[in-house]
């Protein structure tokens, strides 16, 4: 015994002294920061960051080649370990977890065929795509969780894989093996982000809704007695949950796959009793904010959409400021709303709610009067946000009727035609662009013509046939100087400080019947006039200015993405009017979204563009006719109201929420409906 | 002499220690895509696998024979093997960077080849004498690097050869290697 422990230690004696020997006459120098690197890194040569071994990631980290939070295997405290030693700050990387998208196993699911194969997702694939009918449902074979090199992933009891989050690492492994693409990386900023696609399972209700609020789960939760689990996952969507459980007109409950059989689940009433739940409780859930960047946004306008955007910039980290024109916030919702429907206290719960994620704001501020979209930007505000909403039809009223301007150069036809007919002068400049209105177009280029107007082009969203325009009417006006524009709409407006300069539009060029071309054509422009009902959402951000030039402020628009359209060109005013209106609160939220996506997009320097296979209301998806077996539960719970003689009282609320058990029962009747698949009681 | 012809031949042809005895195939696949890394991987084992199995034989005659401690022999060997590794890494980086760049990841791993673990235990088993030994040594490791060269050479033509994409990657490589191991089985029979 002693002589063996004494031969293999003089062994390795022996072979440490001639290493070290070596090591000095075979020294050669590296640059310790590579060294320090290598050794802050957890050395398990995963590959997650791309590269062969821990050794070439550092080296490619000190070179720059590499991020100093590239390492997934190491998670946060390695990054900050890393960042020290190179001395820089780093942006702390929010986690990213893998997420299953499926929620049927092959045993709960409608099958083609019992596959009795190769314990392989990626085999049983090869045979007609699997045996499910859905074409996106998990086949349950677990080569993700054979895959995952953390382990992270096992079966569950139910036949579908399940993530252990803490540790999970992001590092994506799962998501390049799911033959069918139904494990997703996800993050707060992902979720908040996120469109739904034709490639991931979604039920009727969610498709439905503006907001895109993902309902089987809300209702899950609710039924599990998570009431604020369901209320995180509707704030996932939208932050007025009380104001909307109020007054949504809740177009979900109308695609609800109960229609097929009975009634509509109450999703509206649920919603609103689990926010009532989280009023009730004295506690705000704490929403996850992604790490600050320090970036200023002003967003113009205080009412469901600002407030919506404002919300969602701050939980993606910027710091917003809402400039809104009357004393208080809440727009419309405060304003035209009954008390009765919503209570103004009620409406500040939810107010407050999103400025205590630290969003500023200037009440009393109107733009053009106290402030311009140059001035924000001169301010060092890095893109403002143009959400007026319906306040932008204001009509000419008052002793002194007064001609809103909301962006440089911009007005809307009504109200110009109408300050026309009551013999005000609307100032025009030399150069005008109407866009859309038919025959009001080319009467409103007439008398921009007689104010001076130097040129007029008409930019018509829709094709000549459409608009019923008389052949002699265009002559006439194409005789008087006058260009007309079809099939165009507008992309984009740019200017110089308080001044618009020029509009880019798109129009069609040439039609086939197998393909429609558009080319974009940039006109200057100094005033422009829209037959639209309101202003679309609109992001007004400044051009870089070259290095050391001092010019005057040049700015543009970016449009918030659109649901993809093959009909006409994309622009701003993409339909005749703008993507969202006001006819419910909840459209609001859901064009507050994107436009706070789209802005983040525009400043993290991705393309402002829709995912690949957006759903739209248009978009046709595997779906049921008819529903079966289906577990017995009771009738749709019906909303306790006030009696009758106190409705005439302004200042109580008529609908007085569901109680804990009527929202219990109410919640047990959803059949947490997938693409096709839904609860069915011969498994329970 | 003679014996030690038959020897090499045996070691680099008929028992290839990767097409026959299917030892060391962690970089046979994983280095051989390109001429140049799977020339300098095929000298690094040469270097490594001459020199550890002379030293190996030093320390099962000198050391542990004596002593009576045969049983620590894998121990042993692994520890000589991988201070031997540590040594020619801080050669390469030294004298031949570009090499050591080249080879990345896959010099420390001859630490946990086989292959070089595999001829010094073999040299032992087969009774070899010193000159033996180095001749065997020497050779099998050359039989490594002709293996490496030859799939290099192959794996170097795939990008423009038409690959049905299923085997694309390493499919096309598995196969190439059987039909090489296939065709080292014609050696068979060469030598007793």
């Amino acid at each position: 015994m002693l002589a063996a422990g004494l031969a293999i230690g003089g062994l390795g004696l022996l072979a440490g002294v001639g290493l070290a020997v070596a090591s000095k006459i075979f020294y050669v120098y590296v640059d310790p920061q590579i060294i320090e690197v290598e050794e802050a890194l957890p050395g398990a040569n995963c590959g997650g960051c791309g590269l062969p071994g821990c050794t070439a990631a550092a080296q490619a980290i000190v070179v720059g080649q590499l991020a100093p939070n590239s390492c997934v295997g190491g998670g946060v405290e390695v990054h900050q370990k890393v960042a020290e030693i190179l001395g820089v700050k780093v942006e702390l990387k929010e986690p990213e977890i893998a997420q299953i998208g499926c929620r049927y196993s092959v045993e709960k699911a409608d099958i083609k065929y019992v596959y009795d194969g190769v314990t392989d997702c990626r085999a049983a694939m090869l045979l007609a795509g699997g045996s499910k009918q859905c074409p996106i449902g998990c086949i349950g074979l677990g080569s993700c969780v054979k895959a995952c090199p953390f382990g992270a992933l096992s079966m569950g009891n139910d036949g579908l894989p399940v993530v252990h989050e803490d540790v999970c690492t992001g590092c994506g492994t799962c998501v390049r093996t799911c033959p069918k693409g139904i494990i997703a990386l996800t993050s707060v900023t992902n979720r908040i982000l996120g469109e739904y696609t034709t490639d991931e399972c979604t039920a009727p209700c969610q498709r439905t809704c503006p907001a895109g609020i993902n309902i089987p789960e809300q209702i899950q939760q609710t039924a599990l007695g998570n009431y604020l689990e369901a209320v995180r996952v509707i704030k996932e969507r939208n932050p007025l949950p009380l104001v909307c459980g109020r007054i949504c007109p809740h177009p979900c409950e109308f695609e609800c796959r109960r229609n097929l059989t009975d009634e509509p689940v109450a999703i509206n009433y649920l919603k609103r009793f689990v926010a009532d739940y989280e009023r009730e409780s004295g506690h705000r859930l704490q929403l996850f904010k992604a790490p600050e960047t320090g970036r200023r946004l002003a967003i113009v306008g205080g009412g469901a959409e600002g407030l919506t955007a404002a919300c969602f910039l701050a939980r993606l980290g910027h710091s917003p400021t809402i400039f809104e024109a009357m004393p208080k916030l809440g727009g419309l919702l405060r304003t035209v709303i009954s008390e009765a429907r919503l209570p103004k206290d009620v409406l500040d719960w939810d107010i407050e709610g999103i400025l205590e994620l630290g969003v500023e704001v200037q009440t009393e501020k109107a733009l053009g009067k106290d402030f311009t979209l140059a001035s924000l930007l001169k301010e060092g505000y890095e893109a403002v946000v143009l959400a007026t909403g319906g306040w932008d039809a204001t009509l000419l009223r008052g002793p002194e009727p007064d001609l809103e301007q909301a962006a440089p150069g911009l007005y809307l036809l009504l109200p110009v035609s109408l300050a026309w007919a009551q013999g005000i002068d609307v100032p025009v400049g030399r150069r005008v662009v109407i866009v859309g209105g038919g025959q009001m177009a080319l009467d409103a280029a007439r008398r921009c013509r007689q104010a001076g107007a130097e040129q007029v082009t008409i930019v018509y969203s829709r094709s000549k046939g459409e608009l019923g325009l008389s052949d002699s009417d265009l002559t006439k006006i194409g005789h008087e100087g006058t260009e007309v524009y079809f099939d165009a709409t507008l992309s984009q407006f740019k200017g110089v400080d308080d001044s618009l300069t020029q509009l880019v539009f798109s129009h069609l060029v040439s039609s086939t019947a197998a393909r429609r071309r558009f080319a974009e054509l940039a006109i200057p422009a100094d005033t422009v006039i829209t037959a639209s009902g309101r202003l679309p959402e609109m992001i007004f951000v400044k051009v870089p200015a070259l290095e050391g030039e001092e010019t005057p402020l040049l700015w543009q628009t970016i449009s918030p993405y659109h649901p993809p359209s093959t009909a006409r060109p994309e622009g701003i005013f993409a339909t005749s009017d703008p993507i969202s209106d006001y006819r419910a609160v909840v459209e609001a939220i859901g064009a507050g979204r994107r436009a706070a996506a789209s802005t983040h997009m525009f400043l993290t320097g991705k393309e402002v563009a829709p995912p690949l296979h957006m759903l739209t209301s248009q978009t046709e998806v595997l779906d049921v006719g008819q529903v079966q077996e289906l577990l017995p539960v009771g009738a749709r719970q019906k909303m306790p109201k006030r009696p009758p003689e106190e409705h005439f009282d302004p200042s109580l609320e008529i609908e007085r929420g569901l109680t804990e058990e009527m929202a219990k029962q109410e919640a047990l009747r959803c059949l947490n409906c997938g693409l096709i698949c839904y609860t069915r009681g011969r498994y329970h | 002499m003679g014996d030690y012809l038959l020897l090499i031949v045996s070691a680099i042809l008929v028992s290839n220690i990767i097409l026959a005895r299917y030892l060391g195939n962690c970089p046979f696949l994983g280095v051989s895509q390109k001429m140049d890394t799977a020339v300098g991987m095929g000298m690094a084992v040469i270097f490594v696998v001459t020199l550890a199995g002379m030293i190996t034989w030093v320390v099962q005659y000198a050391i542990l024979n004596p002593l009576g401690l045969e049983y620590l022999r894998t121990i042993a060997f692994i520890l000589v093997i991988a201070s031997l590794v540590q040594l020619v890494e801080m050669f390469l980086q030294k004298s031949i960077p570009g090499l050591y760049r080249a080879l990345g990841i896959f010099l420390p791993l001859i630490t946990t080849n086989c292959a070089v673990l595999g001829i010094a235990i073999i040299n032992i088993q087969e009774e070899f004498d010193f000159m033996q030994t180095v001749v065997f040594s020497f050779a099998s490791a050359v039989g490594f690097t002709l293996a490496m060269v030859l799939l290099a050479s192959l794996r170097e033509r795939f990008p423009t050869a038409r690959i049905p994409s299923p085997f694309a990657g390493m499919p096309i490589a598995m196969i190439t290697v059987g039909l090489l191991a296939l065709a080292f089985l014609g050696f068979s029979g060469l030598v007793d």
